[in-house]
């Protein structure tokens, strides 16, 4: 039989205050000893009374416009009872009946819209580490903010898994709410997949796997149970409603716990924390801050960027703001491709100082868009490169000595990376490249010189000969023996287009 | 309602306590007379009553986000667990 795959999640995001929920500790415990960002507050003493940031509000709010999310103006927090070593408290503080964000949608690069069902603020739990017969626990992460993201069950593949969890992790990252740092757990994803016969109008019974942290665990995971669930349900047999654990290594699912009790969180309001109740100046207010989002930067470089070169870029929220900028230094806020648009028909690419216009501008940006792609990215250094990008105005004169022919590509590729060498960035483009003799000569008197030169050479005799003859290939040979002579300054189109002349006289 | 030994039994494994019989039976009692004054409010008809989140009616207490220094240090709280091993809390084995 066939089976059509339902499959929901829950994205749990650190926020990146400078403080915790609900204590005034610092919130970046990373790479600080454990226990050290703690406060009797953490530790749940006696007495203590949680302090709400204000900030995590703000937060939460730019997190749910970023998803299209309507904000509720009313929320409050709850106590959601557990007996865990990680939570000294006894109970998690979160949003379970009236949560901050309300419903929205995320937007899949291929057109898919997920809808969000909520998401909530809470605080996040302390960490554990087992050994064999005890376990440590360090605080550090107890009430770091955490928004709760809880989509519809609309997706319904693996890539589409894959997909959603990816886009929400850029939506956080653009909107600036948090570090976004999967490796160290900033993003977590609970996936829950169930099988129905296609046409079904009811869900199947769904298994969950907790604790995801890659866009690849949430994909093979989600593959893993589809096809095991398949299996079961093809031999007649049922689907069992259970926590599944993910071995990335092995690339399985395994059931978890044996007893798998009801859930008995004893929700009850928390009398700590009055209500929360938003005016709509201060919702607008916030949702104004709100920075340039991946579908902004899809819409404003649709026209001049290739799709897959985008998708790459929109990875690295700094590149697309450096060329955002680029495109801004022109005056162009509103984008490129309205003012591509309005410019269709007019005059073709002019040299020379006229170039700032639009045309010139795009293949600018496309040129600059593809050292970040096949230069920066190839780098080993790339991450440390990426957090301190050359200036809007160094990349724009760049490209335009390239756009002269001043640089040959290859030279451009080696300007360019010299822009993040702490020696030589700082010295302006047009330096860096007299100093390492790249600049091409495109003086045409100066170039037939050099030219005039080799072929008085003997040894260029024989090659002059055969082109005359017909031999077209041999002028590659020539143009080299040029850019031998210019020191390999000289423009080699511009060399070809002397020879050809010279020769054919 | 009736409270049984069963309900309490949850309670207690639901907070991880264990119970002598005994203390079931004491609890059971002392569960069902706390359960059976509060429900003299069932007698009210609540259906227009907003429900009550905290009785002093304030709202949006917020912080700034200023990181500011705690009178007790890592040693201090550390200080008050029972076993401690590498600055962390030693817990007995959970799961």
């Amino acid at each position: 039989m066939k089976y059509v795959p339902t499959i929901g999640i829950e994205c749990h995001v650190q926020l990146s205050t400078k403080t915790k929920l609900f204590s005034e500790v610092d919130n970046d415990a990373r790479g600080k000893e454990p226990n050290s960002c703690v406060s009797p507050v953490d530790y749940a003493l006696p007495g203590m009374l949680p302090r709400l940031n204000g900030e995590a509000i703000k937060f939460a709010i730019r997190a749910g416009r970023a998803m299209h999310c309507e904000i509720n103006a009313f929320s409050r927090f709850d106590r959601k009872h557990y007996f865990y070593p990680d939570s000294p408290k006894g109970y998690q503080i979160t949003q379970f009946y009236q949560p901050i964000i309300g419903p929205g949608f995320v937007e899949l690069p291929s057109g898919t819209k997920i809808r969000i069902e909520h998401a909530h603020l809470e605080g996040d739990a302390g960490k554990l580490t087992h050994f064999a017969n005890y376990s440590l626990v360090d605080l550090n992460r107890v009430d770091t903010p955490l928004i709760e993201i809880v989509s519809m069950p609309d997706i319904h593949s693996p890539k589409d898994a894959h997909d959603y969890c990816k886009e929400l992790w850029r939506l956080m990252c653009y909107a600036e709410v948090t570090y976004g740092d999967l490796f160290n757990g900033n993003m977590r994803f609970d996936v829950n997949i169930s099988l129905a016969p296609e046409g079904a109008k009811e869900l199947g019974t769904r298994a969950e796997i907790k604790n995801l942290n890659s866009f690849r665990s949430v994909e093979r995971a989600a593959e893993y149970e589809i096809k095991r669930q398949t299996r079961i349900l093809n031999a007649g047999e049922k689907v069992v409603q259970e926590t599944r654990g993910w071995n990335d290594a092995s690339g399985e699912t395994t059931g978890q716990r044996s007893k798998e009790e009801a859930k008995d969180y004893r929700y009850m309001p928390e009398p700590d924390l009055p209500p929360i109740n938003l005016s709509q100046e201060f919702i607008d207010e916030e949702s104004a801050k709100l920075p340039l989002m991946p579908s902004d930067y899809r819409e404003n470089f649709g026209d001049v960027l290739k799709p897959d070169i985008l998708e790459i870029l929109l990875d690295y929220p700094n590149l697309m703001i450096k060329l955002n900028q680029l495109v801004a230094r022109e005056g162009n806020s509103g984008g490129l491709s309205e003012v591509t648009t309005e410019n269709e028909g007019a005059s073709p690419v002019t040299t020379g100082r006229s170039d700032t216009s639009q045309k010139g501008l795009s293949s600018r940006v496309a040129l600059i868009a593809n050292l970040f792609t096949s230069v920066l990215l190839a780098e080993e250094k790339s991450a440390e490169y990426l957090n301190d990008l050359p200036s809007s105005k160094d990349l724009n004169e760049l490209a335009e000595m390239n756009e002269k022919k001043e640089l040959s590509s290859t030279a451009t590729k080696e300007v360019f990376l010299k822009l993040f060498d702490p020696q030589m960035k700082g010295r302006g483009v047009k330096n860096i490249a007299k100093e390492l003799g790249l600049v091409q000569e495109n003086d045409l008197g100066a170039l037939q010189k050099i030219v005039e030169i080799v072929l008085a050479k003997p040894e260029t005799q024989k090659a002059q000969d055969d082109f005359r003859n017909g031999q077209e290939k041999v002028i590659g040979f020539l143009v080299g023996q040029v850019m031998k002579e210019s020191h390999g300054k000289a423009n080699p189109a511009a060399v070809q287009e002397i020879l050809r002349k010279l020769l054919t006289k | 309602m009736d409270v049984k030994c069963e309900d309490v039994r949850h309670l207690a494994s639901l907070s991880d306590f264990s119970l002598s019989d005994q203390e079931t039976e004491s609890l059971k009692k002392d569960l069902q007379g706390i359960i059976k004054y509060i429900s003299q409010l069932d007698e009210l008809d609540t259906k227009d009553v907003e429900p009550t989140y905290q009785v002093f009616e304030m709202e949006n207490v917020w912080r700034d986000d200023e990181i500011l220094p705690q009178e007790a240090n890592r040693e201090a709280l550390l200080a008050l667990t029972k076993e401690e091993e590498n600055h962390q809390i030693k817990v007995p084995k959970v799961l």
